[in-house]
């Protein structure tokens, strides 16, 4: 085992006093905490400033510590304590974290009192809770479907992490939202000793779909129509989720234009949304000479400028 | 087929994060996760989404030392962040699709 240098780690020199030490936990914790820090290896990071934090804070544990580095933190070999060593600063203390092995052989294993299971005298460490995204096409939420996800749990054991590959089938209910978070109990971490497993949480995230967007439970497309569709109006076939809908484009429609067809968004737990036709003038990709006449045609006998507004404010 | 869950009680959080009831209230007065069920805190529950925010709220109290109004504005931020993020990426999506084809 290597010994850690906890001042090293913390960047405070071995005499630095607890204000400082708090300091430099407080500068690098909000750096690394792994709530506001998305890297893969804030996590990490943030679990060594905790573990020298947990020990260089508290003035019993620091004066063992301080001694044990006197004796074998600067040998640079491996690490083990003296023979015999027991730690006099109590075990029931610590925060709800998990430690190194370093810090368990210097400080032995520890126990919250929530973590412990009771009556039957055995520890029980209950498993972490994991969260893994879930990828879920549009067309899923129409129905309530089976899925089999497949995830990994890592466990921790001698200071070894390990994965599990574990698969489930699960029932994702109908309607569900992006973002919606579904618990399963036990599925997470297993528990040590007599403790429980911990659960998993599925996190939502519905896949982008190559026509329509999501927002919240309404659905919106954008629907291509040729300027002279725009213009006098039209009845065009649009896509929805299960089906086709007949639309009705009323003459002079702007392009931007929202269309609101009831009902035809995803579903919600208790009815349906919206689906949203967004109108986009499209131009032909070629005018041959009889378009370019006609166009012009119009130009002659329309009076309209689209950049009037411009024009009166200069 | 296994059972799904879309809520969770005050006391299972107790249990799941170690702590007490005490925390729990402390993160609802301020404002971070609203209970749903009775009036009693033992009969509040939470649905999963509150949970994940309640469980990022206790760990940032508990591991940075700060203040609960801090952690409420924290939290606060982080949710319009990851809420600003969806909205841009859904509005750059709709806009790339008006956009399309028009840019020959």
């Amino acid at each position: 085992m290597k010994f850690k240098d906890y001042y090293q780690i913390l960047g405070v020199e071995p005499d630095a006093e607890k204000k400082d030490i708090k300091m430099a936990y407080r500068r690098a914790a909000r750096k690394y905490h792994p709530d506001v820090n998305p890297e893969q290896d804030a996590e990490e990071k943030f679990k060594e400033v905790a573990e020298a934090y947990e020990v260089l804070k508290d003035p019993g544990r620091r004066a063992e510590y301080d001694e044990l580095r006197q004796y074998g933190g600067s040998s640079g070999a491996g690490f083990e304590p003296p023979p015999g060593w027991q730690s006099t600063s109590g075990t029931n203390s610590f925060s709800d974290q998990e430690f190194s092995d370093f810090f368990n052989s210097i400080f032995g294993q520890r126990h919250s009192e929530f973590q412990q299971t009771h009556g039957d005298g055995n520890f029980g460490l209950r498993g972490r809770d994991l969260e893994i995204e879930m990828p879920i096409f549009l067309e899923d939420t129409l129905i309530e479907e089976s899925k089999t996800i497949a995830y990994q749990i890592p466990v921790h054991e001698n200071g070894q992490v390990s994965l599990i590959e574990k698969n489930l089938r699960v029932k994702i209910p109908k309607g569900v939202a992006d973002g919606e978070r579904i618990r399963i109990r036990g599925q997470g971490s297993p528990g040590q000793g007599s403790g429980a497993n911990g659960d998993l949480y599925l996190h939502i995230r519905l896949v982008p779909h190559p026509l329509f967007d999501v927002h919240g439970h309404n659905l919106i497309l954008t629907v291509p129509i040729a300027p002279w569709e725009a213009a006098l109006g039209a009845r065009v076939t649009i896509p929805a989720l299960n089906g086709k809908i007949s639309l009705t484009v009323a003459p002079n429609a702007n392009a931007g234009q929202k269309l609101r067809i009831k009902g035809k968004g995803l579903p919600t737990k208790t009815g349906h949304g919206d689906l949203y036709a967004i109108l986009k003038i499209v131009m032909p990709a070629t005018a041959d000479e009889e378009a370019a006449k006609l166009w012009q045609q119009l130009a002659d006998k329309v009076k309209f400028d689209p950049r009037s507004e411009w024009s009166t404010q200069q | 087929m296994i059972e799904i869950l879309l809520k969770v009680s005050v006391k299972e959080l107790c249990q799941i994060e170690s702590i007490n009831e005490q925390i729990i209230i402390e993160a609802v007065d301020h404002g971070i996760a609203k209970p749903h069920g009775g009036r009693s805190v033992t009969e509040w529950v939470f649905d999963t989404n509150s949970v994940h925010w309640l469980k990022k709220a206790i760990r940032l109290h508990q591991d940075l030392e700060i203040e609960w109004i801090a952690v409420a504005m924290l939290i606060d931020l982080l949710q319009q962040k990851e809420s600003l993020e969806r909205e841009k990426q859904s509005i750059q999506q709709q806009l790339e699709r008006f956009l399309q084809q028009n840019e020959r």
